[in-house]
């Protein structure tokens, strides 16, 4: 077993009589290398963080008397938080945030959630990655893909598995692990290649087999030596973000994979990471201090990575979770599964500052928040003003949409 | 020999089980579906003997203090015991002619998915599954009474932190949602009501014993589904279990594993019929003599597990005094499905979700590596002009496409890439 590289496949698969299989292979490598993304094409990072962020310890209105009532010890009062504005902090651990926040390139929307909230943590995750209440398989961004032309490189997860959110019914994202890609060479690299031909006439499994097969070739090739480069610099950043601060976690090395094949010139628009251990039923405040602290550290940090190399212009995240937690605490330090949560995005092409109403603590309903921002209304916002796609295609009739985006584009 | 007996044979072996031994697609073939499937469904429970004894799955006591000087035999142990009975589990699915009840129990892990990550005891993860395989085939009200209070389960979805002053809804919300109804099969006040019945359980974590603090628990009476009684854990279990809507929602998830994940379970099957009195074996024989199971829309996509069991077998490989049994189990965590660590409590995914560039590649270097120290001989055997149907036979593929045919032939002369291929062809990793 080796690394092949894009050359040696071409050989390989040139020495059989298989040239006429191998051509459609080597143009999709073709496209990826003669293709990058133009600069200024504007590309989105999905950050999802799974279990459940409480919302109301992330952004906290830590001056109001019903929430010290319910949350108590868990609350945050005033000094233990990172003020913003009308009320309300951000969790201490949100340091990199609030710098993001005086600059005007993150934007709070606050209230997210959905009508009829589902507590289930795989039924709210899946409408929020399906942006559909049926039981549909494909994600938002998946159908996006469909729109898109045929190219692995266009959407990927890192992550040994592929998010819902990227799966679309004849077209998915490509799942990238973290370790990168190896891929066996000689005469069963021409047998594999082949073995990966489109037929026509077969069943959605078997065809989509053999398209995760054409993947590992399209995509080992050109993304392998990428990942062994140093990741881009933070020269703007004092070393204790970019330095060793929470810079172990797993969504700073998923960031940093994202950050490599940027700077390469991947032809990939979205980008989806992902976060977990959000799911606090027990001793929740160390838990998400941890968890926050290395979400904000490493966004921070990559961030900058994308002012070193000139494509901050380019890049906004979007963070999001299933949905937020029980306002009343439980007794076990934890809170149980809640409602609507805050959505946070971030880039230079955000506008900065909170958007839809603070969900008010006065109109609980079984101690859970109330809904104020529908969620597709920010994916409109996303697909229409970064992707450039009409949204109603991509979101079932939807079209509200909230002026998160300056469209500059 | 009909295409139609020969997808059932393949559907019987690979989805009831875990993929032909060398020789028992043909057998099967031979002897018909019918006969074939009796035989497979009437296979009697294992029985294992002291496996606990032979395996030192031992109750290790307490964790010890930091820095004394137990604590690191007491990990080393924790390591070997956990191991030791995950080859143990592979070699009953890998040696056993037909692995059914073990075919059940790996089901049943994914359906009470409960995983090592935060249990964190290989006793009461053995116990546990023992559990699910006591009663794989038996009856689902059981089953529901027994995991209610089993101790991994209570420790993995915080039981042990409910009380009847504040309630922690965890394990209340997925015993209604994943255990037992199903999703929107019941209300908020539902899972309030349950998550007080459930109040004051306690579980000894390194033996795994449960226990009831009465002072923690709430004894009112409570309503569930529009039920008010003196419900205590058992009797609501047994109580849910019985609830139309389990019915549905069983039959609902036999057809998800073992039928289709992207067709709907039919109204009024004969599945969700034979689950009246929750009895699983009579709702399996229907699934597999329904005419669905010869529906050729209804393909599934191995799971990674499936998939390397299957292979195992094929090749005559014996997990536990392979090689090198840690590459297989890190061949599991790499797919993303080793065996008692689902990613969380819904269980693992299905169909596309295994299908990614990352998974080809770990399953193309698995086979490559298996392919070399496995028992290659039914195509060996074989003369070249007939090995490709000695090679679909040994697997229990039911078909070759054109196109894995034609790069089957190219390698027709070198039995280890040609098995290697055909572990890797879309015929092999999607069950059609």
């Amino acid at each position: 077993m080796t690394t092949m590289t894009r050359r040696s496949f071409v050989r390989w698969a040139g020495a059989g009589a298989v040239a006429a299989y191998t051509v459609s292979l080597e143009d999709v490598v073709r496209a990826a290398q003669l293709q990058p993304l133009l600069p200024g094409t504007p590309i989105l990072v999905v950050v999802t963080l799974y279990g459940g962020n409480d919302g109301l310890n992330a952004v906290v209105p830590y001056n109001d008397p019903v929430y010290h009532d319910l949350r108590g010890a868990l609350a945050y009062g005033e000094g233990q938080v990172i003020p913003l504005a009308e009320g309300l902090g951000l969790n201490n651990a949100l340091q990199g945030f609030k710098t993001l926040w005086d600059n005007k390139q993150l934007a709070i929307v606050r209230g997210v959630g959905y009508p009829n909230p589902d507590r289930s943590h795989f039924s709210s995750m899946a409408i929020w990655q399906t942006a559909s209440r049926s039981a549909s398989k494909t994600g938002w961004l998946g159908r996006w893909l469909e729109t898109q032309p045929a190219d692995p490189f266009r959407a990927i997860g890192v992550g040994s598995t592929l998010p819902p959110l990227l799966v679309g019914e004849r077209r998915s994202g490509t799942a990238l692990p973290l370790s990168g890609f190896r891929i066996p060479w000689g005469e069963i690299a021409t047998d594999l290649s082949r073995l990966a031909v489109e037929i026509p006439n077969e069943s959605v499994l078997t065809a989509t087999a053999a398209s995760s097969i054409r993947d590992l070739f399209a995509v080992a090739d050109t993304v392998t030596p990428v990942l062994k480069k140093p990741a881009p610099p933070t020269s703007d950043l004092p070393t204790a973000i970019g330095g060793n601060a929470g810079g172990d976690s797993n969504i700073s090395q998923q960031l940093d994979v994202v950050a490599k094949l940027i700077a390469a010139g991947s032809p990939t628009r979205v980008w989806s990471v992902s976060l977990g251990g959000f799911d606090t039923h027990a001793n929740e405040q160390g838990v998400q201090i941890r968890l926050l602290e290395a979400l904000s550290n490493s966004v921070t940090t990559f961030m900058s990575q994308m002012r070193s190399i000139g494509k901050s212009k380019d890049v906004t995240l979007l963070v999001y979770s299933e949905f937020g937690r029980r306002v009343r605490a439980n007794a076990s330090g934890g809170t149980d599964h809640g409602t609507s949560a805050p959505v946070f995005l971030i880039g230079e092409r955000v506008n900065g500052g909170f958007f839809g109403e603070q969900p008010s603590l006065n109109q609980l309903k079984d101690d859970d928040l109330p809904t104020t921002v529908d969620f597709r209304s920010v994916y409109a916002s996303i697909v229409e003003d970064l992707l450039a796609t009409r949204s109603s295609d991509i979101l079932n009739g939807w079209q509200s949409k909230l002026p998160l985006l300056s469209g500059t584009f | 020999m009909s295409s139609t007996e020969r997808l059932a044979v393949s559907r019987l072996l690979h989805r009831v089980g875990f993929g032909p031994k060398p020789g028992q697609f043909r057998a099967m073939l031979a002897q018909g579906f019918d006969k074939s499937a009796s035989e497979v469904m009437a296979q009697t429970p294992p029985s294992y003997v002291d496996v606990k004894v032979g395996l030192g799955i031992v109750d290790l006591g307490p964790q010890p203090q930091p820095n004394t000087e137990t604590v690191v035999p007491y990990f080393d142990a924790k390591r070997s015991q956990l191991r030791a009975m995950s080859l143990w589990w592979l070699d009953q699915m890998v040696l056993q002619d037909f692995p059914l009840h073990e075919r059940m129990t790996w089901f049943w892990h994914g359906h009470w998915a409960t995983s090592y990550a935060k249990v964190d005891e290989p006793l009461v993860m053995f116990d546990h599954i023992d559990r699910l395989r006591k009663h794989a085939l038996g009856n689902f009200t059981k089953m529901c009474e027994e995991m209610v209070i089993d101790g991994a389960l209570i420790m993995w979805l915080d039981g042990q932190l409910n009380t009847a002053i504040s309630p922690n809804e965890n394990l209340a919300r997925e015993l209604l949602e994943l255990f037992t109804l199903g999703v929107d099969r019941y209300s908020e006040n539902d899972i309030k009501e349950a998550a007080r019945v459930l109040t004051g359980w306690k579980v000894v974590r390194n033996s795994g014993l449960v226990t009831k603090n009465v002072k923690q628990s709430y004894f009112k009476p409570t309503t569930v589904l529009g039920a008010t009684s003196q419900f205590d854990a058992v009797s609501l279990a047994r109580f849910l279990s019985q609830q139309p809507n389990s019915q549905r929602f069983v039959a609902e998830r036999l057809w998800f594993r073992f039928m289709s994940s992207s067709v709907a379970l039919p109204i009024g099957s004969r599945v969700e019929a034979a689950l009246s009195e929750r009895e699983l074996l009579p709702a399996m024989r229907a699934l597999i003599i329904s005419e669905d199971f010869t529906n050729p829309a209804h393909s599934l996509v191995k799971s990674p597990l499936e998939w390397l069991v299957g292979a195992l077998r094929a090749l005559r490989i014996t997990p536990s005094t392979y090689v090198q049994p840690d590459a297989l189990l890190n061949t599991l965590t790499t797919l993303g499905q080793r065996p008692f660590f689902p990613p969380n409590v819904g269980g693992w995914p299905s169909d596309q979700a295994w299908l990614s560039a990352a998974s080809v590649q770990s399953q193309i270097q698995a086979a490559q590596t298996l392919c070399g120290r496995g028992d290659l001989s039914p195509v060996t055997q074989a003369p070249q002009a007939s090995r490709l149907e000695a090679l679909a036979d040994w697997l229990g593929v039911a078909e070759w496409s054109q196109r894995t045919r034609s790069v089957l032939n190219t390698a027709i002369s070198d039995p280890r890439r040609l098995t290697t291929l055909a572990l890797v062809s879309p015929e092999y990793v999607v069950n059609r």
